[in-house]
């Protein structure tokens, strides 16, 4: 399917602590120079992935490949990957050069390809005034990219980074997905980034792998994620969705019908021949995304659903309308569009009638 | 804390006062002593003299048992940062055995010395080892293991674990690990622990006493002199031990605080 | 996530040997000499010979004799008088250094603990030439007017062995108290005073229950420190000054009964054991949870 060639492979990969399991049989591909990120809530297994690769805790079962070789059984000292630490554990005692400089040096590298080699390493992450300092002496972002030129400077196939963000303040949090992405552009090395942020993965990502429970639940580009997710996991977590639940009716060519209490809906399961294969009556959602819902117009045949405005929230560039669908408070819908200077018309209270194109839904099994 | 008011306050600064004034006269009787001379109790303020200091060069006994003293302390800091550092990293992180062992290390710190002493004498005198320097030493290290140990644990407890991790994700083999990251960030807390294993020994008396052979440590020395009086020149001794301890321990502080005090503001 | 998980050696793979050499070096040096003393006091002696076969005689002797019980009790309510004193002085302090700031609090502190460096031994002289005919304390008393005469009252005496520990000791009760008061959040006192509590309430209510651990672990700290101590009984107890810790150090020496002193020993552990126990329990900080 893909031209890229794939670094890394996992296959069927387990991990117990104890009696305790937190990866049940994880199968996953990274592809040689993507910036790849593993998403999922805090217990989902993601930072056991990432330390599973890096060498920092032996596989249960299932097997590591780099270059089609089985690397399971590496010491972490001779894989060729190196790791962003959640807390950057940069050595105290060792300046930001020293703590630059360590990969090369207890490779025995001489002094002076070192020392050219850390300038530039700290040239790229633009850290070049601050060599002589101590990490204790640096702000957050700063040993952040201390921590990053550290694993860069040996030129490793693939750079793990374990929530490297979390401790930094939402703003500088930006700047740094920003940074990150530039740095990895430039460099070309391979990225795999353990986040349970779904903005941040959206922001970075060229592939994003959701997890759950110790599973992969959905591996693809954010834009497939956010608009074809392929369960109601990925499209609750992944970004504000709408979902209704149903059972599935009758296929017409690209589409497909799903009856449910706010009548029947009509969604595309175009690309998705699971979709079009499943059983009549299956339990399942219909999906769509706020911005997908509009006001109805009378020309509006499909897709009528009504209800009653709940709250109206002003939220800067967009205004998003809580709806509550069919007489019943737990089924709500949400509603985006892009604020105007007038304001909305909608009150709380008002009856509303609403409608999204056809193409603009999506299902999901449940 | 909030200021009580004045009266208390001052109530509070009295005693405290009291409280100095208390802990530091057994200190001044040798000072004063060691520069003005003292006849039935009374202090002739009238000649100031060095001479004390003088005589105290001339004292063969006293400076040899100096000498010991400083030989028993040296030995006894290099076994008890080795053996106390090797058994802080071999019981960080494992389980199995550990509060046991931790208790027994524990043990002679905790119980008078006089029973610490008297067990190892009989223990000595069982496995037919001869009262000597050697027998000092293992009575000093047995004493003071336990605040070496303790002190480089604690550091190690504090120790980011993903600091090995991240050498061993750099591809450094477990040797350089330890010695160029493990050990260096430990290297303050040795020298706390040195520094305080090297006071406790040096002013070790009770356990010294029961399991010292003939040469023996400066207190030990002291100890038996004492039932006699003492000579001038031992003021003139213990007011430069005290002077140099005082220096020391500044001198300490200085050396180790920075880089907390950096670490902290971090 | 224990380090032991990780997919390469060890941090350091500890050989069979260190393993051995971890567990048999505490076991030789301390737990051995301490049971082999344990053992002695079950054992004997006759005519200067230390006679190998098990025997309760010790034991018999301590709790029958009319002498070794009364100067046991004597010696607990002494150092128990040593804590209670120290403390009462100690209390005080503490609290004074936490009403400063800063540097101030810590280099006062240290000036309190600086007394610590001095020589024992030097110390126990030095306080044992104040308190004499001679000394400073009769000279004071009898300038001020309040004795006529110097007193012999202060020296070779029950009185004598209990100023010199407190004087000794002091600093050992300073510290904990310290630690207590300076844990103690100024939020609670700061809340005390907004609900209205005058100055005495506050200390009463809330800084004096609070920091009662600190006293908890003070008063063991000393308690065990002067139960143990034989060298200051022995310098200025004189003949009436008579310890525990004098009793036993002279089965050692002068009454030569090994066995017999190991007995003592026993007790004395006994002792020290539950004071560190009791130490232990009032010494946790409820609040530290705050």
């Amino acid at each position: 399917m893909n031209q890229t060639s794939d670094l890394l492979t996992l296959r069927s990969v387990s991990k117990s602590y104890g009696t305790v399991p937190v990866l049940h049989g994880v199968d996953l591909s990274i592809r040689d120079g993507e910036f790849l990120t593993v998403l999922g809530p805090s217990g989902s297994g993601k930072t056991t992935v990432l330390r599973l690769i890096g060498g920092l805790e032996p596989l249960t079962a299932g097997e590591i490949r780099l270059d089609g070789q089985d690397i399971s059984g590496m010491p972490i000292n001779r894989r060729p990957f190196n790791t962003v630490f959640q807390d950057y554990a940069l050595f105290p005692h060792l300046t930001v050069a020293g703590n630059v400089g360590y990969g090369l040096s207890v490779r025995h590298v001489p002094r002076k390809e070192i020392a050219r080699r850390v300038a530039q390493a700290l040239e790229l992450v633009q850290l070049g005034r601050f060599a002589g300092r101590f990490p204790a002496q640096l702000s957050g972002g700063q040993r952040q990219r201390v921590a990053l030129a550290r694993a860069l400077i040996c030129q490793p196939r693939l750079v793990l980074l374990d929530e490297p963000l979390a401790a930094l303040d939402l703003e500088l949090r930006r700047q740094m997905q920003e940074f990150l992405k530039s740095i990895q552009r430039e460099v070309k090395t391979t990225f795999l980034f353990v986040t349970h942020d779904q903005e941040e993965a959206i922001g970075m990502a060229d592939r994003i792998c959701v997890m759950q429970a110790g599973h992969i639940r959905q591996l693809g580009s954010p834009h497939e994620l956010y608009y074809r997710p392929n369960c109601e996991f990925v499209a609750r977590f992944f970004g504000e969705n709408n979902l209704v639940a149903g059972s599935l009716g009758e296929t017409r060519g690209e589409f497909r019908a799903i009856e449910t209490a706010l009548g029947r809906l009509v969604c595309s399961v175009a690309g998705q021949p699971h979709l079009k294969a499943a059983a009549t009556g299956a339990r399942g959602f219909a999906t769509f995304r706020p911005e997908a819902l509009r006001l109805a117009g009378d020309g509006d045949a499909e897709n009528r659903l009504s209800g009653a405005v709940a709250d109206v929230a002003f939220a800067g560039s967009s205004t998003v309308v809580t709806i509550t669908a069919g007489g019943d408070a737990a089924q709500r819908l949400r509603l985006r569009f892009p604020s105007r200077v007038e304001g909305s018309a909608l009150r709380a209270g008002e009856t509303v009638a609403l409608s999204f194109a056809p193409h603009e839904g999506h299902l999901v099994l449940a | 804390m909030i200021a009580p008011p004045r009266l208390s306050t001052i109530l509070l600064a009295a005693t405290t006062v009291l409280v100095a004034v208390l802990l530091y006269s057994p200190l001044f009787v040798p000072i004063v002593s060691s520069f003005f001379p003292v006849a039935r109790g009374e202090v002739d303020w009238s000649s100031p003299t060095v001479e004390t200091y003088v005589a105290l060069a001339g004292n063969d006994e006293i400076l040899s048992a100096l000498r010991t003293t400083l030989v028993v302390g040296f030995c006894t800091v290099v076994l008890s940062v080795v053996g106390g550092t090797l058994l802080a990293l071999y019981y960080h992180g494992r389980r199995a055995g550990r509060s046991a062992l931790q208790f027994i290390i524990f043990l002679p710190f905790l119980m008078p010395p006089i029973i610490s002493g008297l067990a190892l004498l009989i223990f000595f005198r069982e496995i037919g080892l001869e009262r000597s320097l050697l027998t000092v030493v293992i009575g000093h290290t047995a004493f003071v293991l336990a605040i070496v140990y303790r002190t480089v644990l604690t550091r190690l407890q504090s120790m980011s674990r993903t600091l090995v991790e991240a050498s061993y994700d750099l591809g450094a083999t477990k040797w350089q690990t330890f010695w160029r990251i493990i050990l260096p960030n430990l290297s303050s807390a040795m020298v706390g622990g040195a520094i305080l294993a090297f006071a406790l020994s040096f002013d070790e008396t009770m356990i010294t006493i029961l399991v010292t052979g003939t040469q023996t440590t400066l207190p030990v020395r002291l100890w038996a002199m004492m039932r006699l009086g003492f000579s001038p020149d031992i003021n003139a001794l213990v007011a430069l031990i005290l002077m140099f301890t005082v220096l020391l321990c500044a001198l300490a502080a200085r050396f180790l605080v920075p880089r907390q005090i950096a670490t902290q503001r971090a | 996530m224990s380090s032991s998980g990780l997919a390469r050696p060890a941090a350091i793979r500890w050989s069979p040997l260190v393993t051995v050499l971890a567990f048999a070096l505490p076991v030789m040096f301390v737990l051995a000499p301490l049971a082999i003393f344990l053992v002695y006091s079950f054992f004997s002696v006759d005519q200067g010979q230390i006679v190998y076969a098990p025997t309760l005689a010790n034991y018999v002797r301590f709790f029958t004799d009319p002498v070794f019980l009364p100067v046991f009790w004597r010696t607990i309510v002494l150092c128990l008088s040593v804590a209670a004193i120290s403390i009462l002085l100690a209390y005080p302090a503490a609290y004074f250094l936490t009403t400063l700031r800063g540097r101030w609090r810590y280099a006062l502190l240290m000036l309190l603990m600086v007394p610590l460096l001095m020589s024992y031994v030097i110390k126990i002289y030095a306080i044992r030439s104040i308190l004499g005919l001679n000394g400073f304390l009769n000279k004071a008393l009898v300038g001020l007017g309040i004795l006529s005469e110097p007193s012999t009252l202060f020296v070779f005496n029950m009185n004598a062995i209990l100023l010199t520990l407190t004087l000794l000791l002091i600093p050992f009760a300073i510290l904990p108290i310290f630690l207590a008061l300076e844990r103690i959040p100024q939020v609670l006192l700061r809340a005390s005073d907004d609900l209205g509590a005058s100055s005495l309430q506050t200390f009463l209510r809330i800084t004096l229950p609070l920091s009662l651990p600190g006293v908890a672990s003070a008063a063991s700290f000393v308690f065990v420190l002067a139960i143990g101590d034989f060298l200051t009984p022995q310098m200025v107890g004189g003949i009436s000054g008579f310890t525990f810790g004098r009793i036993l150090y002279s089965q050692f020496g002068t009454a030569y009964n090994w066995p017999f002193g190991a007995a003592l020993s026993v007790a004395l552990a006994v002792v020290v054991i539950v004071a560190i126990l009791l130490g232990e329990r009032f010494g946790r900080n409820r609040g530290a949870s705050l």
